[in-house]
């Protein structure tokens, strides 16, 4: 029975949940399988078994004991593993749909994928009962799920950061006071919304779809970025034809682009042989492409604006005007 | 004299029927450790567990007849012995049974890796529709972070841990074809729109 006993002990794995417990349950077993295995060696006459049935009894009363705690211990990691199973689904599931919102959700897809097939393993490994396997596995799932967060934070820390929102709306609402003022057309780009704006007297008259440049969550800092800027701008050029049908080439960069490329070449931000970069627009080709940092529109609507604006038309380009905006609040649900 | 001997023989034979069949138990207990240790919980679960179920209730036999008055362990030999020769025969198949579950784990690997590839494949056809760039960029990272993963079945398959190899492969393998069915449901709407136009 103590055999038997022994050999339930060791398929519930209690060495794994109960070490301590069960290194004291098989030395107990051995001495006493020894002491009997002496005792059998006696004469007949002077063999005495009955001290071995106590110790025997007692053994079996410990292995009760530790097969009761063992359940017990296994309940509690079951409870947190279907938890912490829950909790990642939760969010593996934002990170996946705020990375189709923004265009550098791209840098965060494989690692979220690769984390994604590991969870499909620990809830394999959870629902065989194998938890020590299925926590094995969380570790590197969580190492795969701060990488995909180590490439979107810098976006969200941007987009959350109150003292950038705020200059952001600064600027916007400064702009719309010019229209209104000046009783002049403004144009305002929301990037968090990828939208355009025009403003007449200060009043919103029309409302587009943009895309924007392929990291353009991001400000830009130098050529080559592919990161739309973020500043108060003034249209330069009307291009009646250009690459992407009509385009409006901006002042980028300003002077304040330039203080901020200096700056970051001093840091080391930008490539050794990286300029400051230029050639920005807003320019036609559709809204759903990906830019090289410029603004995209529909033809049709580039049509419209290209013809409500002159050179001059103050362009200002922000990241968001409120700090609870679609790229701060994405992984609300986490 | 002769109830003596009667008497004697009543003994013996009540004795010989009462011992415990030692050596079947041991023998049937060290064939199925012996064939465990060699991963039949691994490569013949159905066939191990079946083995464990009939050892315990062997010894479930033998627990029944200590608490009778009559002792009668011959189901219970019967029951080791034929245990103990299942065992044998389970350890002699298992080489054959691991390399079927190696084959298995290669053809899912396999499998992986060609929904893979046709999901690259109908991702250089995907429509460059509206909304359509972001997405490819994401599912060609997703098919990135897929491959990437790939390697590690073939770890799994190196270290003879084939039903995990299996439970990865077609982990990815139904990612792979989730990719893919998001394609073709973009060229699908892609091509309705194109007969609308028309």
């Amino acid at each position: 029975m103590a055999d038997d006993q022994a050999r339930n002990l060791w398929r519930a794995g209690v060495s794994e949940y109960l070490p301590v417990e069960y290194n004291k349950y098989t030395a107990d077993l051995k001495t006493a399988k020894d002491d009997i295995a002496k005792e059998a060696d006696r004469f007949v006459l002077f063999r005495d078994y009955k001290p071995y049935i106590q110790r025997f009894k007692d053994i079996l009363v410990l292995g009760n004991e530790i097969l009761v705690k063992v359940e017990i211990e296994k309940a509690k990691k079951a409870d947190s593993l279907s938890e912490q199973i829950s909790s990642f689904k939760t969010i593996i599931s934002n990170l996946q749909k705020f990375t189709l919102k923004i265009n550098e959700g791209r840098l965060a897809r494989a690692d979220l994928m690769k984390a994604d097939l590991l969870l499909n393993e620990v809830e394999l490994r959870y629902k065989k009962g194998e938890y020590a396997a299925a926590e094995a596995k969380i570790d590197d799932l969580s190492m795969y799920l701060k990488s995909a967060e180590d490439s979107l934070s810098p976006i969200i820390g941007r987009y959350s950061d109150r003292s950038q929102v705020e200059k952001w709306q600064k600027w916007a609402e400064d702009t719309v006071a010019e229209s209104r003022e000046k009783g002049i057309i403004v144009i305002v780009v929301n990037k968090s919304k990828r939208t355009l704006s025009i403003y007449r007297d200060g009043e919103l008259m029309k409302k587009y779809s943009v895309g924007i440049g392929r990291n353009g969550s991001f400000d830009k800092i130098h050529a080559g970025d592919n990161a739309t800027p973020e500043g108060k701008y003034k249209i330069t050029k009307k291009l009646p034809a250009s690459r992407y049908y009509k385009a409006l080439l901006i002042n980028y960069p300003s002077d304040q682009d330039r203080k901020q490329f200096i700056l970051a070449k001093k840091k080391g931000l930008v490539p050794n042989k990286a300029g400051i970069g230029g050639l920005i627009e807003i320019h036609g080709g559709g809204s759903d492409t990906m830019t090289f940092g410029c603004i995209s529109m529909e033809n049709r609507q580039m049509d419209e604006i290209y013809n409500m604006v002159k050179v001059g038309t103050p362009v200002t380009i922000v990241g968001a005007v409120h700090l609870e905006n679609s790229i701060s609040s994405a992984l609300g649900g986490k | 004299m002769r109830y003596l001997i009667l008497s004697m023989m009543v003994v013996f034979m009540f004795v010989g029927c009462s011992s415990q069949p030692t050596t079947e138990m041991n023998d049937a207990k060290a064939a199925v450790d012996a064939v465990i240790a060699e991963g039949a919980e691994k490569y013949a679960q159905v066939d191990a567990q079946k083995l464990n179920d009939d050892l315990a209730a062997a010894m479930a036999e033998i627990t029944t007849q200590e608490g009778k008055m009559m002792k009668n362990y011959s189901k219970a030999k019967e029951a080791l012995v034929k245990v103990k020769a299942d065992a044998d025969t389970l350890k002699a198949g298992l080489p054959a049974k691991k390399e079927e579950a190696k084959q298995s784990a290669i053809t899912s690997q396999t499998d992986a890796k060609t929904a893979i590839d046709d999901a690259k494949a109908l991702l250089a056809k995907a429509p460059k529709g509206k909304g359509s760039k972001a997405d490819i960029e994401a599912m060609k990272a997703d098919l990135k972070g897929l491959d990437e993963s790939l390697p590690e079945v073939q770890k799994l398959i190196d270290t003879e841990d084939y039903s995990a190899a299996i439970e990865k492969a077609n982990a990815i393998k139904e990612k792979a074809a989730g990719v893919s069915d998001q394609i073709n449901q973009a060229m699908e709407k892609v091509g309705a729109k194109a007969e609308v136009k028309k």
